[in-house]
């Protein structure tokens, strides 16, 4: 069963995990272009860092672009018809659910493989400066968590009806509303950054996606 | 014929001698009045600084820890409980110059952060807000001790006066990301383990000259293009600059050569210099203060080591060794974080699971 499932997903999301695979595979790559130039000043380490930390930043855009669009790719085909099919299986639905989640984490192993590759293949051509290190297994471990992350928090929204949809819009809604008239009364209520702080930190769920992604640094 | 010349060239030079001695004469009395008048505005400097030290400490409280003396106005501050815990700190710091500071008080201004009321101008001493922390206080205390200032050397050597850390350590995690990324050879060789190259990277080597600092093409293009492209990309320097960032090595030495005297950067910044010499008081004990501000003749690196009581050597090759232990974690997940994304994971898939879409019947 799983492999029909695998079959299924693939054929849906094949396009978006090629792209995926190729962008993940030549971002390391891009970011050390200027380390690779053999007329490179060995000295420049700090544009180097800052080179490495700006393109840093899409790999969670990278990440939580494929993890949307792989869970979108997961469930379109449901939603379209109704989920008759998946209910007409042989299969308890938690099995269903879980050999979907199963078959979308398998298909993006191949944008996590290739920034692995990428960036192995990235420190090992460039010239780092002394003092300074390639990460290159860090980065993709990392890159797998978000990525992983991504698609289970776009799954279970998927996964979802509109009314669930509904519900987490509102939720987000009122929060800023709220924090907008205690703005307004001048009460000193930082439920945003409050907010924030809860997900963004450790142990919060986008802690992963936060701080500094380098495939080079000190 | 030639007899009569020389008295001839005196008489017809006479004139213009006499005019260039009264030009002098002129230039000597107008330099007398203007010495006459610095030397009446420092007077009047004088007595204004003393008036307003006079209308500061008047009508307040001294507080006494140690050595430390605190002027400030009755507040509901701790005070006493942050010099209780900032003496000690600056004793181990000072050594027996600590004493020196008796003689030196700080002078606190508290005042109401929540008033709009205005409040008349202090020009001495520091204002702070009467609901500062005692944590706060305590690091205000280490970071603006009333130390004397020491000679000119030092202090420009050194960017200010000698004052303690409030955070050592990290203080060495910044140097280390200097030795690093610093546009210099010097600094990359000195992290190399050349001990010589840390004494030119410190500016303890040679006079403070261009080439001495930055010997090559790359590094003056380098020094160019991170710390001075908002300066000379534009008026007069602008060609200069482009030329620079195109490779000319004659534009990079012309632009840096044009900088006011004393703001040519050092190749590692006045962090670096902190740190070499806060270890060389650590190194020489309670007496390292008095031998630093000793001998002031001497080169820095001399005075250094002598603080340390070791030789320059041995001191730059701790100072490197600390440096090197710094160096800062780089940025990766901690273990248990991979723990928790995979909860996180776990959580979001069963959101999944549970989903209102298929709760049929």
């Amino acid at each position: 069963m799983y492999h029909v499932i695998l079959y299924s997903q693939w054929k849906w999301s094949r396009l978006i995990v090629l792209l995926g695979t190729i962008a993940g595979f030549a971002l390391p790559i891009i970011s050390l272009q200027g380390a690779a130039a053999a007329d490179r000043n060995p000295l420049a380490a700090q544009e180097l860092l800052r080179a490495v930390q700006s393109w840093g930043t899409l790999y969670p855009v990278l990440a939580t672009t494929l993890g949307l669009l792989v869970a979108i790719a997961t469930w379109a085909p449901d939603h379209r018809g109704r989920h008759i099919h998946a209910l007409s299986l042989p299969l308890p639905r938690w099995r269903y659910v879980l050999l979907r989640f199963a078959a979308g984490v398998t298909v993006l192993a191949g944008p996590i493989v290739a920034v692995l590759l990428g960036a192995v293949l990235a420190t090992a051509l460039a010239t780092i400066p002394p003092g300074l290190q390639g990460y290159p297994l860090a980065l993709a471990l990392r890159f797998a968590l978000a990525l992983l992350v991504a698609y289970a928090v776009f799954f279970a929204v998927s996964a979802g009806t509109t009314r669930t949809a509904g519900i987490i819009l509102g939720v987000i809604a009122a929060v800023i509303v709220v924090q907008i008239v205690a703005g307004v009364a001048n009460v000193e209520l930082d439920l945003w950054g409050k907010l924030a702080l809860v997900i963004l930190n450790w142990p919060g769920p986008l802690a992963v996606f936060t701080g500094r992604w380098m495939l080079v640094d000190v | 014929m030639c007899n009569l010349r020389t008295p001839l060239f005196l008489l017809l030079l006479s004139p213009a001698l006499s005019a260039q001695d009264s030009v002098l004469a002129k230039l000597q009395r107008r330099a007398d009045s203007l010495a006459g008048e610095w030397r009446r505005a420092n007077a009047v400097a004088d007595l204004a600084d003393s008036l307003e030290h006079e209308r500061a400490v008047t009508g307040r409280d001294t507080i006494a820890v140690g050595a430390l003396r605190i002027v400030a106005n009755p507040s509901p501050l701790p005070l006493r409980e942050a010099g209780v815990r900032a003496w000690p700190v600056i004793d181990s710091f000072y050594g027996r110059a600590a004493q020196d500071l008796a003689q030196r008080a700080y002078i606190i201004r508290a005042f109401d952060p929540d008033t709009t009321v205005p409040r008349a101008r202090l020009h001495v001493g520091m204002e702070v807000p009467w609901n500062m922390t005692e944590e706060s206080l305590v690091l205000l205390l280490i970071s603006n001790v009333p130390v004397a200032p020491p000679d000119a050397a030092l202090q420009e050597w050194l960017g200010g006066p000698v004052r303690p850390s409030v955070n050592a350590s990290q203080d060495r995690v910044g140097v280390y990301v200097q030795l690093v990324t610093a546009p210099s050879q010097a600094a990359r060789s000195c992290f190399q383990g050349r001990l010589d190259s840390c004494a030119l990277a410190l500016g303890l080597a040679t006079a403070p000259t261009l080439e001495a600092w930055y010997p090559s093409a790359a590094e003056r293009r380098s020094l160019v293009i991170t710390a001075f492209t908002d300066y000379f990309d534009h008026g007069a320097t602008v060609a200069a600059y482009h030329s620079c960032t195109a490779g000319s090595d004659s534009a990079c030495t012309g632009l840096l050569r044009s900088l006011p005297k004393g703001t040519l950067p050092r190749p590692l910044g006045a962090d670096a210099r902190v740190t070499l010499v806060h270890l060389a008081l650590r190194l020489g004990g309670r007496e390292a203060y008095h031998r630093l501000l000793a001998g002031r003749d001497a080169p820095i690196g001399a005075r250094l080591a002598s603080a340390a009581g070791v030789s320059q050597d041995s001191l730059l090759a701790r100072w490197r060794e600390e440096v090197i232990a710094a160096r800062p974690s780089a940025v990766a997940l901690p273990p248990w974080a991979f723990l928790f994304a995979l909860g996180w994971v776990a959580i979001f898939a069963g959101c999944g699971l549970r989903s209102s879409r298929w709760r049929v019947g």
